[in-house]
């Protein structure tokens, strides 16, 4: 420092000062518009058929149209609420997990520093009460199922919204647990449809549950593309199809992804395939990538991987099982319903995860899956500290996994990147000398 | 005679090393790499290749890694920094022995790589995104105790019975770690070999995590400095084996990937 000095003056840039509403709405569209350029750009041979959705994220986030009207909005901040329920009212689900960084950092002062990046960022969301594609909430439901979600729901009234707490138990296989999960979804039925005002009844929900399944069925047929030898379609285009179903119009969305469905199935035909010949096959689970923090994803495949299979929040667990209906009554439909959500639930906050090993172990299988990448959410401990059982677990099949710790934060290209094309130049050497025995 | 370029752009050098079709190092170079990675890489080149007496059109085949090497332009290919390690260490490290286990230091990472019994590499850890108990750290502390880089080695041997504690291998925390250890009127000499075991047990700690096999493998530019060295070896209760010119393992691997692509690209013309 210089010493013996006169002060130095101030000097001052005559300037506005943006709208922090209108700040923070650009600097969203920003990030959104970021990633879904390089997601159609960066790589060769796009579907066409893809083009609905990007557009559609587009239009919900860079200029910020409202998609359902004259229904009723329930939000959901977690895939527990079951769809099923709220569409046989008539009313419109959307899933308020959110996935932008801009939102993190707003959402940041509400948490302890080091704490999940989702649970931040729709926090950050929330407060902005603005929430892209929505044009009114008229509920709100927040299940009980990690810490940081149970312990944000009051964050979340004291902003000022009238949350519907429900309930969540921490065990699955016991009988207690599922009869009161059981009671925790005959309970939230009755509860919506008083406080919506609308009735419920064997019709509606049958069809609900159809509408549903017939979503879940055009995932399913897109995943079986996946299995082949030459894939047609890349992992990061699936996110952004599973991702548009936590806010799209239900039939719309099975409808496009039907489009993709046969655009990719035309290509299989052809022979033509969405990856390398020697492109590594991967299985990716942990934290779920919600747009726009799909990087991850993105950077598998830019690294010449290809992402065949996935277990997460975001995408195949929202589409894996079924509801399974013994008999078309009321009392054993709503049951059936709430038997999907825990049965087939392969969430880390669980006392015992073996059906997420079996998952993965099924899925390594059935897609021919070389390494497993496994992401966790900086601060999200029950991802972080299951990460060792399935570390051990894929030790045994002798399947390569690679873990990585992240946030939202887009400025972490370099290290991450490094790590995921080594992951990848690992997995190829390995092909290679098994190739030649 | 064809020769074969590896460049490793990292986030404070710039490593270049230059092989003839034996795989034989005909010239190597390090560098500052600033802040215009490409410019500097290119330059640097072009001396390193005017030093040795060839021009650029003798090297056939060019590979880059490290930080900066999607931004050379000129490359063929691009290969991780991981991958280029491991080439490099298998024919540095020729002469220890079968390799194992390489721990790399460098401006902002540190790394521990995994080998198998053919030098391929079956796992690795790196640190997560700070530059706690890198080169950086080690800038960061020598500039705060005012003496050179350099001189961390001999500091180190001169230091008095147990060693310092510093908790925390952060560049930022530790710098007011250090000046509080300065304020109870501890010598320079405790605190950088506090530093440096403090830097070897984090190191150590990430390379239990990959597994500690036969001979492990130390480099990148913090290699040098001897009192780094001793404390890892202290650490780890075993000898590391260090290569002549730590700096440039990575730019050989990336030399040698270089070679093994020029054979590749030439076979495959010839099948075509």
């Amino acid at each position: 420092m210089k010493q013996n000095e006169q002060p130095e003056k101030a000097t001052r840039r005559v300037r506005k000062v943006e709208d922090p509403k209108a700040r923070h709405q650009r600097h969203e569209a920003m990030e959104a518009l970021k990633m879904l350029d390089a997601l159609r750009h960066d790589f060769s041979k796009p579907l066409s058929s893809m083009d609905y959705f990007y557009e559609l994220f587009e239009k919900v986030y860079c200029r910020r149209e409202k998609l359902h009207s004259a229904k009723p909005m329930v939000g959901t901040l977690c895939i527990q609420i079951p769809y099923e329920i709220i569409y046989a009212m008539d009313a419109v689900p959307v899933r308020l997990c959110n996935g932008f960084h801009t939102n993190e950092q707003s959402g940041g002062e509400f948490m302890p520093a080091k704490s999940c990046s989702l649970v931040k960022a729709t926090l950050g969301m929330l407060k902005q009460e603005d929430i892209p594609g929505v044009d009114k909430l008229d509920y709100l439901v927040h299940p009980t199922t990690c810490d940081q979600k149970t312990k944000s729901i009051s964050m979340v009234e004291e902003i000022g919204y009238d949350v519907y707490h429900m309930e969540f138990p921490r065990v699955k296989e016991s009988e207690e647990s599922r009869e009161y999960w059981r009671r925790t979804i005959r309970k939230f039925t009755k509860d919506l449809s008083k406080d919506l005002g609308r009735k419920i009844n064997r019709r509606s929900l049958k069809s609900a549950i159809q509408k549903v399944g017939k979503a879940q069925l055009a995932y399913h047929r897109l995943n079986e593309l996946r299995k082949l030898k030459s894939v047609p379609i890349l992992g990061k285009d699936i996110f952004l199809i599973t991702n548009a179903f936590f806010f799209d119009d239900i039939e719309r969305w099975t409808e496009m992804t039907l489009a993709v469905c046969s655009e990719a199935e035309a290509r299989v035909k052809e022979g033509t395939s969405a990856a390398g010949k020697r492109s590594p096959r991967i299985l990716y689970t942990g934290s779920p990538p919600i747009f726009p923090n799909l990087k991850l994803p993105y950077m598998i495949e830019q690294a010449d991987g290809v992402i065949v299979a996935d277990e997460s929040c975001s995408a195949n667990r929202l589409f894996n099982d079924m509801v399974s209906v013994d008999e078309w009554f009321m009392y054993d439909m709503v049951d059936a319903v709430a038997d999907r959500y825990l049965k087939g639930c392969t969430c880390p906050i669980f006392t015992k995860n073996d059906d997420r090993k079996r998952r993965l172990k099924e899925l390594i299988e059935s897609y021919n899956v070389d390494g497993v990448v496994y992401q966790s959410f900086a601060g999200c401990q029950v991802y972080e500290m299951e990460q060792r059982s399935i570390q051990q677990q894929m030790e045994a099949l002798g399947i390569p996994m690679l873990y990585v710790e992240t946030d939202y934060s887009p400025g972490q290209g370099g290290q991450l990147s490094t790590r995921i094309e080594a992951f990848m130049e690992s997995l190829k050497v390995k092909n290679r000398r098994k190739q030649e025995g | 005679m064809p020769y074969y370029a590896g460049i490793d752009i990292g986030s404070t050098a710039i490593k270049i090393v230059i092989i003839d079709k034996d795989a034989n190092i005909v010239g190597q170079k390090v560098s500052g790499s600033g802040s215009m990675f490409y410019k500097y890489a290119k330059e640097s080149l072009a001396q390193l290749v005017q030093d040795i007496g060839i021009t650029l059109n003798d090297i056939v085949y060019i590979v880059s890694t490290g930080y900066g090497r999607k931004l050379f332009k000129e490359a063929d290919e691009t290969i991780s920094e991981i991958t280029a390690n491991a080439f490099g260490a298998v024919k540095a490290g020729e002469s220890f022995g079968t390799i194992r286990t390489i721990i790399n230091i460098g401006g902002q990472d540190s790394k521990a790589i995994g080998l198998d019994e053919h030098g391929h590499v079956v796992n690795f850890a790196m640190n997560d995104r700070c530059a706690a108990g890198t080169g950086k750290f080690l800038d960061v502390a020598a500039a705060k105790l005012e003496i050179d880089v350099e001189e961390l080695g001999e500091c180190h041997f001169n230091a008095s019975g147990t060693p310092l504690s510093i908790n925390s291998t952060c560049a930022v925390f530790a710098e007011s770690e250090i000046i509080g250890l300065l304020g109870n009127e501890h010598s320079k000499e405790d605190i950088v070999a506090g530093i440096h075991f403090s830097i070897a047990k984090r190191i150590i700690r990430l390379a239990k995590k990959v597994g500690l096999n036969g001979v492990i493998y130390f480099d990148g530019g913090p290699a040098l400095n001897a009192g780094l060295v001793a404390a890892i070896e202290d650490e780890l209760g075993c000898e590391l084996a260090i290569p002549e010119y730590p700096q440039i393992t990575t730019a050989l691997g990336a030399a040698i990937l270089a070679k093994e692509g020029y054979s590749y690209s030439v076979s495959k013309e010839l099948q075509e």
